[in-house]
């Protein structure tokens, strides 16, 4: 399978990370979230900043003491077909090598912000996460792909967009996923 | 935002082994009501030994048709010989063919009525019914509506015609099996005279070699005449390589059921039927009975009369029945035919329009059952004209698909699924001495039969010539009008909804699974699926997406362009070469992913095949799916995406 041929490049200390892979099938959204990456970004940013904005919360929570690569990455794999649903969700992800779990943040925007790539839709939420850059993790990244865009509906968007705050956002969430 | 179009094409069904034999059988063993009537006018009393010969070599005609469908799936002499030997003898073979086409239906027609007739004229006095029929009149009335009763049925689908063969051939088999059983006991009671031997050739039945009556050198020639004037016996066979298309999985293997049963079948009833007429009907009354020799072999049964004409009534309504059935069957083997001529830019495409209801081929039909209303007419009931005009188009299509077949062996030397037997490998050459000996065989009989029926030359050269001009004319105003577009493309009726839940109507399989498919060229994961695929448990939907955006999403029109008919050309192409049941499906979308995403929902899909893209990595594509599988999931089914493509495969479930 060409996504198990994938070989870990790096050799960066393994950071601190949320579920183990294996544990994933069925997993929980919010348990891959904490409070402190979960974000309410200023008006007036665009795409590109909410991310920097993100990443630096996601990697500061896991203890990585550099961002940038996770940027490039996550911001390479922008480049590729696109991680927005017309839920107004981003989906922004990337595999990593040298993390051993999933590493997630999340930015709700009370003002959403247009998509650079398709024009026509407005983001609402945008939802970070890497996963291991390892064959057997795959499946596990497809899932949480696949769990975060059930997950996040419009109503639940609406909802979030409404919320106070980073901890009433995550209680919708795990209030819904419950 | 979707709106969907379903594609229709009466082809998308498959067809079981014995409903093609049945179809086949309804052209070939209903000459058992007529053929010994024809021969021995023309040969003697010897005729049934000639027709079981024929019947005989049917066999390695049948395997020649298995070696060249195995190569072409929409294959018949046409196809078979333009790819050997070039358009202009193909041109020339399937004209001969059609008028056979022709021929079969009207004898067959014509021949039910005079059974008919006889019936009524035998059982009206004694009904004490002061009333009879003529029965060359009442043929061609008859014959008339059975074509126009089958030109109907044709019009509305093979599947339900190939339901009618069936039908008609149970019937015909508890008939023949009446007849052995009534016949053994005659046989029993009176014993039976064995046919003779001796050939005697009328002055007709010798035709242009008549002055060298008497000659050692016709002498010699005896034995190719009679089996020429017994080769109507083999009618039909050409049909089965127009139903192969429509053959179910496995499909050469089924081919090969399919032919040795109508091997048996045709053997059995035609030959011994022949066999037991001559047998038992005495001489001085079989005369009587040329037209209508089954009904004098149910005369001539040990046992009352009232009951003899009961069997005569049974054996004439199962007559009339598969006469009747082998109407149908010209009709499907010549659509076929003109179907193939079509596909090869033969014919205009006005004449390739799909009935908007049934999606057959209908302008096609009408044309060739106008040419046997005609003949019907023109015949004006005489069945041993019929007769001698026939097996002109038999003997000599069969002659160049022989040719044809054995110039492919050096001319395309990839893997035959199957060939005929007795090939001698020499100094690294293979010969095919079984083909060889066939086509000579075939050829010797299509020679000597041109010079000993003066009706069949005459007419089928002519009709042959007529129908080879209109090809030819046909071909030319068609290539001016398509001068840059050359390749096949299949006709579609299309189906407007403006949601999903119309592919629901057509899926009820437990089991459903939807291949994306998006370049012609890229196939290999639908061939993979098709493999893998059982049209019995599982419904498969093949689908595509035109991607639109902003009002050219809501002005979207109901036509296909050309690169999405040259796609679901190919589809069907691969669906009829496994012989499996595809569902095609055309959305229209603003994003494949969503298309495809909604799309499995619809239909219930448990597992969506893809095929490697060019543009896209495996890991991107799975991506994409997984992002819009989950936006617009409402149920929490499974499904299973797999990516396929040579020497890949990829499997994920979510």
């Amino acid at each position: 399978m060409s996504w198990f041929q994938k070989k870990a490049t790096g050799s960066d200390e393994p950071a601190k990370s949320g579920p183990a892979p294996r544990a994933a099938k069925g997993i929980k959204i919010s348990t891959l979230l904490a409070q402190e990456a979960v974000l309410f970004p200023a008006e007036g940013r665009d795409k590109g900043a909410v991310l920097e904005e993100l990443v630096a919360a996601v990697c500061r929570r896991a203890g990585a003491a550099d961002p940038a690569p996770f940027l490039a990455k996550v911001l390479e794999r922008e480049q590729g077909i696109s991680t927005t649903l017309d839920t107004g969700l981003s989906l922004p992800h990337a595999r990593m090598d040298g993390i051993d779990g999933v590493l997630a943040g999340m930015a709700v925007l009370k003002t959403p912000i247009p998509d650079p790539n398709q024009a026509d839709v407005q983001i609402r939420v945008v939802f970070l996460f890497f996963s291991p850059n390892r064959q057997e993790a795959f499946p596990v990244h497809l899932q949480i792909l696949r769990g975060i865009s059930s997950l996040f509906q419009p109503a639940l968007i609406d909802q979030l967009t409404a919320a106070s705050g980073p901890s009433a956002a995550l209680e919708l969430i795990r209030k819904v996923e419950a | 935002m979707t709106e969907v179009v379903v594609l229709t094409t009466a082809m998308l069904s498959f067809i079981s082994f014995w409903r093609a034999a049945a179809i086949v059988l309804c052209d070939m063993a209903s000459t058992a009501w007529y053929i010994g009537g024809i021969v021995e006018t023309a040969i003697g009393p010897a005729a049934p030994w000639m027709i079981i010969a024929v019947l005989l070599c049917a066999a390695p005609v049948l395997a020649l048709y298995v070696e060249a469908s195995g190569m072409f799936v929409r294959g018949g002499v046409y196809k078979v010989v333009r790819e050997s030997m070039g358009g202009t003898l193909a041109k020339i073979s399937v004209s001969a063919l059609m008028f056979d086409y022709v021929l079969t239906g009207a004898i067959s027609s014509v021949s039910a009525g005079q059974y008919l007739a006889g019936l009524v004229n035998t059982a009206f006095p004694r009904l004490h019914i002061h009333w009879s029929v003529d029965p060359k009149s009442f043929s061609v009335v008859f014959a008339l509506a059975v074509i126009l009763y089958f030109w109907r049925q044709n019009v509305r689908g093979i599947e339900e015609s190939s339901d009618k063969a069936v039908k008609i051939m149970s019937l015909v088999t508890v008939m023949g099996a009446v007849v052995f059983a009534w016949s053994a006991y005659t046989v029993w009671i009176r014993g039976l005279r064995w046919p003779p031997h001796a050939l005697h050739f009328t002055k007709e039945s010798l035709g242009w070699l008549a002055p060298l009556s008497g000659t050692a050198g016709l002498a010699k020639l005896g034995l190719l005449i009679a089996f020429g004037h017994a080769f109507l016996g083999m009618s039909g066979l050409e049909t089965l390589a127009q139903v192969y298309r429509e053959m179910e999985a496995p499909k050469l293997p089924n081919l090969k059921r399919a032919a040795l049963l109508i091997f048996f079948y045709a053997l059995i009833l035609t030959g011994t039927v022949s066999v037991l007429a001559v047998g038992l009907i005495p001489d001085a009354v079989r005369a009587g009975y040329s037209d209508n020799l089954l009904s004098g072999l149910a005369m001539s049964m040990a046992g009352p009369h009232a009951l003899k004409l009961v069997l005569q009534a049974f054996v004439v309504v199962v007559g009339v029945v598969i006469l009747s059935g082998a109407v149908n069957t010209s009709i499907m083997g010549a659509n076929g035919v003109l179907n193939r001529l079509a596909e090869d830019g033969i014919f205009v495409d006005w004449f390739r329009g799909l009935h908007p209801r049934y999606g057959t081929t209908n302008r096609m039909i009408n044309l060739f059952v106008l040419l046997q209303v005609a003949t019907v007419i023109l015949c004006r009931g005489d069945v041993y004209l019929l007769g001698e005009a026939y097996a002109f188009g038999v003997i000599w299509s069969f002659v160049f698909k022989a040719a044809a077949v054995f110039v492919l062996r050096f001319k395309d030397k990839s893997k035959r699924e199957w060939k005929v037997p007795l090939n001698l490998t020499v100094g690294g050459v293979e010969w095919p001495i079984g083909l060889a000996l066939i086509f000579l065989l075939l050829l010797a009989v299509g020679v000597v039969n041109l010079a000993t029926k003066k009706v069949a030359t005459v007419s089928g050269v002519a009709f042959t010539a007529a129908f080879f001009a209109l090809f030819s004319v046909s071909e030319r105003l068609n290539r001016r009008a398509h001068a840059k577009d050359e390749e096949h493309r299949e006709k579609f009726n299309l189906r407007r909804a403006e949601d999903l839940r119309i592919a629901g109507e057509r899926i009820q399989r437990p089991t459903r699974v939807l291949v994306a498919v998006r370049d012609p060229n890229n196939l290999y994961h639908l061939n993979k699926a098709l493999e893998g695929h059982d049209s019995e448990t599982q419904d498969l939907v093949v689908f595509t997406s035109r991607i639109r955006k902003g009002l050219a999403l809501v002005d979207e029109t109901v036509q296909m362009d050309s690169d999405e008919q040259k796609l679901f050309t190919k589809v069907i192409e691969a669906a009829e070469k496994h012989g499996k049941t595809v569902t095609p499906m055309l959305v229209v979308s603003n994003e494949p992913f969503y298309a495809i995403s909604q799309a499995a929902q619809a239909v219930g899909a448990s597992e969506v095949v893809f095929g490697v893209s060019a543009k896209l990595s495996t890991d991107a594509q799975l991506e994409r799916l997984a992002m819009t599988w989950g936006s617009l999931q409402t149920d929490k089914q499974p499904v299973r995406f797999r990516i396929l493509g040579p020497g890949v495969e990829h499997a994920v479930d979510l």
